[in-house]
């Protein structure tokens, strides 16, 4: 009886325990803050990686605090976990990780490090000290197929993305209707080349595209390649993470780019100011929250295009356009969304539908 | 029309890095010495061509670069599998490995990712280019049209000079080779160096002329599919050539076929090119059993003292 009574009190113990964390106050650093970055690629990558690295930059000074960085370090627990402990051991307890890979290791290093506040661009899982962000990429590659569709004399637009799941997807469906805005007949032919970065079959792609009549090249890849093949070949082209004007100038008429340092700067003056409460179903990122915006516009698009262009960007950044907003319905007829909804973030990551104009293989 | 002519066009560009990773294969597998490390040896060549080319700005000597680097490499593979007569497999696998972490180290330290090339300008063939459709197969850059040539001496060499039939007796009869007073290890060390060259060449075909820019592992498994192109064409050299152009059809056409919105799984285009590779070795095991075409000592170190 007695022992009865202590392993109830025990239990009893146990639960109070528990209801006294879910009704704790949000998370909060025991120490000054100390920042660091985990990169997935070099710095000098000329995409993804580097954009992080532009934010890094543009942090220290906002936030007038040292960032330090890891960088190349490949998605696997083995290379994550050492990496993320030293930078502990050395005082960091903001972690800042860049790729959907690390997701399974922070979500375990989160569990592992409660004082530590987790961050990862394109990760998957969430916690009370882990947040995953990415961004609407949708809203500016609409902007960008506004410049596409404008820029083209044809309305044959070609289109290089990685691979058809939801987050790709999004970015075509974006782009055609943002062409279809400046002409309403123009069509997008895609090409998956099935990796992220093989700039071989990016400049088959490309080339292919080009030559079948296409002459303004989208991308969602990582590499610059599908805008130096539109240079060489006298066409245009949009370009992806960053504004790709540096690579091909004559080409490139827009560019959908990064500006993480908009998101990071709110969220870790959040983190610093203490009681920080992740969204446990990670940050999903519009223009108006930070993320992503256009470098806009190179040659071919005309001073008034231009206007059309930027006063769409306008709204996007106040919040007021929804791409995904009703009446919307794809390419067989069938209603995506009615007038008056819009589709649901979890509808978004499962994209497998096209809007009219699409032209590909699925 | 316009699908058939471009994807003709292209093909040779997506042939040429396996052929001539297929020939240097070929010739160091001649000489007895199982050599898989290919991709790595690409991938040297791929990261040098371009880097040489961004430090002297002139691409033939970036392509000797690249040959030289892949060649100085090799070395390394030679070291382990002649003097201290490492396991033929695992020294290749390493290479692999060891080139893989090499390249992406060397490439991002100096930041050689993402910098455009301006690779080699194509020329027509005079006459030939303007025919309809097949026309585009003629309008190449000098690497391209080298490669018949490169594919001619070598086959000359192997087979109708002293030196190449040195290099192929030790590659069937390291023993009897070594009795008529061959340097074994000397035309094994050769053969190693002469195909590492093309090897790298290879790699530097795929950046400097091909893509015309460098990131980490580019070759993608390019490396690996010429090792396979080897076995199916049972070590001939003309073989090795037209399963190259098999397999540079095949990756011409499916960018083709998605661009011209042609309905046919993505998945099924992916997997393709190793259906294929499947297919014609299956077709190879079946239509022949002839052994007799790999070399005889191929795999097996050379100990003087030792009797097989």
């Amino acid at each position: 009886m007695k022992h009865f009574a202590i392993r109830a009190s025990m239990v009893l113990a146990g639960l109070i325990g528990l209801a006294n964390v879910s009704f704790a106050e949000g998370f909060t650093l025991s120490e000054e803050p100390k920042i660091a970055m985990l990169y997935i690629s070099p710095t000098n990558d000329g995409g993804w990686t580097q954009a992080f690295d532009e934010a890094r930059q543009k942090l220290e000074d906002e936030l007038d605090v040292s960032i330090q960085y890891v960088e190349s370090v490949p998605e696997t627990a083995s290379a994550i976990r050492p990496a993320v402990a030293r930078l502990i051991q050395r005082g960091a307890n903001i972690i800042i990780g860049t790729a959907f890979g690390y997701s399974d290791t922070f979500a375990a290093l989160a569990e592992e490090y409660p004082d530590v506040a987790f961050l990862n661009g394109s990760g998957t899982t969430n916690a009370d000290n882990l947040l995953a962000f990415y961004g609407r990429t949708y809203e500016s590659q609409y902007l960008c197929g506004m410049a596409a569709g404008a820029a083209s004399p044809t309305g044959k637009l070609g289109f290089v993305a990685a691979n058809p799941f939801g987050q790709v997807n999004w970015t075509i469906n974006a782009y055609a209707m943002g062409a279809r805005e400046m002409n309403p007949d123009a069509t997008v032919t895609v090409v998956y080349t099935g990796a992220w970065n093989d700039p071989t079959k990016e400049r088959a792609a490309t080339q292919a595209l080009i030559d079948q009549g296409a002459d303004v090249i989208g991308q969602h890849v990582d590499t610059p390649t599908p805008q130096l093949v539109a240079q060489e070949n006298g066409v245009y082209g949009t370009g992806h993470h960053r504004d790709f004007r540096e690579f091909a100038p004559e080409a490139t008429v827009c560019s959908s780019v990064w500006v993480w340092d908009r998101f990071l700067k709110d969220e870790l003056e959040k983190i610093i100011a203490g009681n920080w409460e992740p969204n446990p179903y990670g940050a999903l990122l519009s223009m108006e929250e930070g993320g992503t915006d256009i470098a806009c516009c190179g040659p071919g698009v005309d001073a008034e295009e231009e206007a059309k262009i930027m006063a769409a960007r306008e709204l996007l950044l106040n919040g007021e356009l929804d791409i995904y907003a009703g009446p919307l319905s794809d390419q067989n007829g069938n209603v995506i969304a009615a007038e008056g909804e819009t589709v649901s973030d979890g509808d978004l990551w499962q994209m497998d539908w096209f809007v009219d104009g699409v032209i590909t293989q699925q | 029309m316009a699908l058939i002519s471009s994807w003709l066009g292209n093909t040779p560009e997506f042939a040429v890095p396996f052929a001539l990773a297929a020939l240097g294969l070929i010739i160091t597998e001649k000489s007895g010495v199982l050599a898989l490390g290919a991709e790595g040896l690409m991938l040297v060549g791929a990261v040098m061509g371009i880097g040489a080319y961004l430090s002297i700005e002139n691409t033939p000597l970036a392509l000797i670069a690249a040959m030289v680097s892949a060649s100085v490499v090799s070395l390394l593979f030679a070291l382990m599998v002649l003097v201290m007569r490492i396991n033929q497999v695992i020294s290749g696998l390493v290479l692999v490995f060891f080139c893989q972490g090499l390249s992406t180290w060397i490439g991002s330290q100096f930041g050689w990712v993402n910098r455009p090339v301006p690779g080699l300008s194509e020329f027509a063939v005079w006459g030939l280019a303007d025919i309809p459709i097949l026309g585009r197969v003629f309008i190449q850059n000098a690497v391209v049209y080298a490669t018949p040539l490169i594919f001619l001496l070598s086959v000359w060499a192997l087979y109708r000079t002293t030196a190449g039939l040195r290099l192929r007796a030790v590659g069937e009869n390291p023993q009897a080779g070594d009795a008529a007073g061959i340097p074994v290890l000397g035309y094994r060390l050769a053969a190693i160096v002469i195909g590492a060259a093309l090897i790298g060449l290879a790699g530097a075909f795929i950046s400097v002329l091909s893509t015309k820019l460098w990131i980490a592992n580019m070759t993608g498994g390019r490396g690996w599919i010429a090792v396979a192109l080897v076995i199916f064409a049972r070590w001939s050299p003309w073989k090795a050539l037209a399963g190259a152009l098999l397999f540079g059809c095949i990756e011409a056409l499916i960018p083709q076929l998605a661009a011209s919105g042609i309905k046919l799984s993505q998945y099924f285009v992916f997997m393709a090119p190793y259906l294929i590779t499947l297919g014609v070795m299956i077709w190879v095991a079946v239509s022949k059993r002839d052994s007799s075409s790999q070399p005889g000592a191929l795999g097996s170190p050379f100990i003087r003292e030792e009797r097989t």
